[in-house]
């Protein structure tokens, strides 16, 4: 038997080393550094306690990405779950072509985020101005992404089409996995089309939804790429009083303090970051996992 | 047979992870014999000039090999050089762009005060009275003019010297938009979505901070350290600057990129261009041949007359290398010698900031630039000492809102003084 412990430990070996190299000590390192005034070089590290995150709840700019961060995760759980069931049951359906479609909508998800932003930012930015101008629409004239008001409803539109052909799959997978019977049944008894969605399919698929919110919702909180190439923070908007970026989500927020040398500062808002979204995953699959069912 | 077998990859495994970890932190051997100078910038532009000038040098001198490493493509240059001194690879030159930079590496940086070139140059960056930096160029801007337009237009640029002056031709200009196949007056931007706040709140805002002052004057900018906005200037300034955002192409404005806005004046859709000097190339690429000059950024109510001219990075020796003798000379010949000339402005076609150069840069804003150093009256560019992150993230987006309101002047003009309030807790 403790040969075959040692075999085991060795095995694992390798990725406990990985992981704590990668994510335990980094990770380490960050909440200690949050709490110094390191600028990134200095070498005499000072420990300052809590005054970094003492500041951060009275910053303009912190709290509106912290909320928009909110509001855009809120939107984009929303709608990149709804676009994607949709085309889920389009593509399990009977239709022609289903695994051409299958392929077409998952194509978006392969596109790089920092490409993708830059070919919507020409899209929103030259190609439908130059359409308003050209056919006198008032409102295509100003581009959408200089609307500070309606700019991470864009945003949540161009993640929706990247991401929602990912989450499709995951939904077409539980939906090929629900026994037909169980669909036929419900037909033959006379359930119509809308409440075998809703009575069968949707409580049977239970444990895709749950993975499939959590996703958007992790990935949605950590939104970076994207952000940077589509709208680079701007258009400029005003919160407290205060001239501020109106589409800098978190992680842009937490990117742009770094760049600015305030590396501990910076660290500090990643903490809050991490905080927030740890509590909020956990609590969405709570939630969720009440409602799944065992077959 | 097996088990020995899994027991010997996995102890093998093992240990090629711990090797590859432990080599990682190794310091690679020292070279026996020679210098090597270790260089790290951030131009790429100057990428194959810099390596071809490194070659040359280390050919003539026997022993002292320059190796140039260049941070390519708008990389971040200040997180690869932290990254390289944490593994404790320092380059023995490096680039910094001002007092943060220095601030951040003052340890490491090596007092050039006597070395040959300082008395040939205004730009070394001085600190507490100590040379601390080879200045790497000069760069600098007006306000870029079409001549072509503004002769059809019956504007004489050498009148653009008060506001007053822009006000009559920005109006002139664009009631006659459609003789002169203009799309409006002038290509500026500000916005922070295209990446371009650095137009408006770095380059035209170091108009409030040195215009109409002598050079080397900072005390409007260290009034604004102290969080004081000088109102009176201030509002001639924002007025200057309500201006230009009134006759700019607006979609270039709000939403242009930098292509956007040059390429708009390249193709002789806008009569000004606010850019500096390095857009030479890109209106080369461009195919530009129209005539260009630069006009002054005349805000004040009085007369002014002179560019902005800096130095936008310096060279800093890192004093901390073993090798910084070497480096400093590699610098002194890079200023002081017919090879490091012949560089400086025909192969990587830069300003250099040293007088005795006589060589002719081939832009022509390059041109307009050399010329008014020359003559001097010029303004120094002091936004470098505002504490980092100030211009991105405090200033652009006051400057972006005010294009997007731009009558509201009185809005603009608090938000500022505001913000330059809240400067000393940065």
């Amino acid at each position: 038997m403790r040969r075959h412990r040692l075999v085991s430990i060795l095995f694992v070996a390798p990725c406990v080393f990985a992981f704590a190299m990668n994510i335990l000590i980094p990770f380490g390192f960050g909440l200690y550094y949050s709490m110094t005034d390191w600028n990134g070089v200095n070498p005499d590290i000072n420990f300052v306690g809590f005054d970094n995150f003492a500041g951060l709840f009275s910053s303009p700019d912190f709290i509106y990405s912290f909320l928009i961060t909110v509001a855009y995760t809120a939107i984009n759980i929303v709608l990149v779950n709804a676009v994607s069931f949709g085309l889920s049951l389009i593509v399990t359906g009977r239709i022609r072509g289903r695994n051409f479609l299958r392929a077409g909508f998952f194509i978006p998800y392969l596109i790089g985020g920092i490409v993708l932003g830059y070919i919507w930012q020409f899209i929103f930015n030259n190609a439908l101005v130059a359409v308003g101008k050209s056919l006198s629409i008032a409102a295509l004239q100003t581009s959408f992404l200089s609307r500070p008001g309606s700019v991470i409803w864009i945003m949540a539109v161009v993640n929706t089409w990247q991401y929602a052909g990912y989450i499709m799959l995951i939904y077409v997978a539980a939906i090929q996995g629900i026994p037909a019977s169980l669909m036929e049944a419900a037909e033959v008894d006379g359930a119509n089309y809308p409440t075998r969605i809703f009575k069968i399919l949707m409580p049977m698929m239970a444990n895709a939804f749950t993975i499939s919110l959590f996703l958007t919702l992790t990935t949605s909180f950590k939104q970076f790429d994207m952000n940077l190439t589509l709208t680079n923070g701007g258009p400029a908007t005003r919160f407290m009083d205060t001239p501020i970026k109106a589409s800098q989500l978190l992680a842009m927020n937490i990117f742009s303090t770094a760049t600015a040398n305030r590396m501990a500062e910076a660290q500090a808002k990643a903490v809050v970051l991490f905080v927030a979204l740890v509590v909020v995953a956990l609590l969405q699959v709570a939630a969720n996992k009440k409602k799944e069912v065992e077959l | 047979m097996r088990r020995p077998f899994v027991r010997i990859v996995s102890i093998v495994a093992a240990i090629v992870c711990i090797v590859a970890v432990a080599s990682c932190s190794k310091a690679e051997p020292k070279q026996a014999k020679g210098v090597e100078i270790n260089m790290f910038q951030l131009k790429v532009e100057i990428k194959d000039a810099i390596d071809g000038y490194a070659a040359a040098y280390s050919a003539a001198h026997p022993g002292v090999t320059v190796k140039v490493e260049t941070l390519g493509g708008g990389g971040d240059y200040g997180g690869a050089l932290k990254a390289k001194s944490q593994a404790g690879q320092m380059p023995d030159i490096f680039v910094i762009e001002g007092l943060g930079g220095y601030n951040i590496w003052k340890d490491y940086i090596a007092d050039l005060s006597g070395e040959p070139w300082v008395k040939d140059t205004d730009l070394a960056m001085k600190v507490d009275g100590k040379i601390v930096g080879f200045p790497v160029a000069i760069e600098g801007y007006g306000l870029a003019y079409n001549a072509d337009i503004l002769a059809k237009a019956g504007i004489d640029p050498a009148a653009l010297t008060t506001r007053a002056a822009y006000e009559k031709a920005l109006a002139k200009l664009d009631s006659m938009k459609k003789e002169l196949g203009i799309t409006a007056p002038v290509s500026m931007a500000a916005s922070v979505a295209g990446g371009m706040w650095w137009v408006a709140a770095q380059h035209n805002l170091a108009c409030y901070w040195g215009g109409g002052l002598a050079f080397d004057d900072t005390s409007v900018i260290d009034k604004a350290l102290k969080g004081e906005l000088d109102e009176a200037r201030f509002t001639q300034y924002a007025k200057y600057l309500q201006l230009l955002f009134k006759y700019a192409d607006q979609n270039i404005l709000l939403n242009g990129s930098y292509d956007d806005q040059v390429g708009a004046f390249a193709q002789g859709k806008t009569a000004f261009l606010h850019q500096g000097n390095w857009v030479d190339p890109n209106l080369k690429q461009l195919g530009v041949t129209f005539t260009i000059g630069y006009a002054p950024h005349a805000f004040l109510d009085t007369e002014q007359k002179g560019l902005y001219l800096f130095a936008p990075s310096w060279y800093c020796v890192n004093s901390k290398s073993p090798n910084a003798d070497a480096a400093k000379a590699f610098l002194t010949a890079m200023a002081t010698t017919p090879e490091g000339h012949d560089y400086m402005v025909n192969k990587a076609g830069m300003i250099p900031a040293f007088k005795s150069v006589t060589l002719k840069p081939a832009g022509q804003l390059s041109q307009a630039l050399m010329a008014a150093n020359a003559k001097g009256g010029n303004y120094g560019v002091f936004f470098g000492m505002l504490p980092d992150g100030a211009g991105q993230n405090v200033f652009g987006p006051i400057f972006d809102l005010f294009a997007q309101n731009q009558k509201d002047l009185p809005r603009f003009i608090s938000d500022m003084k505001k913000a330059v309030a809240d400067l000393p807790k940065m």
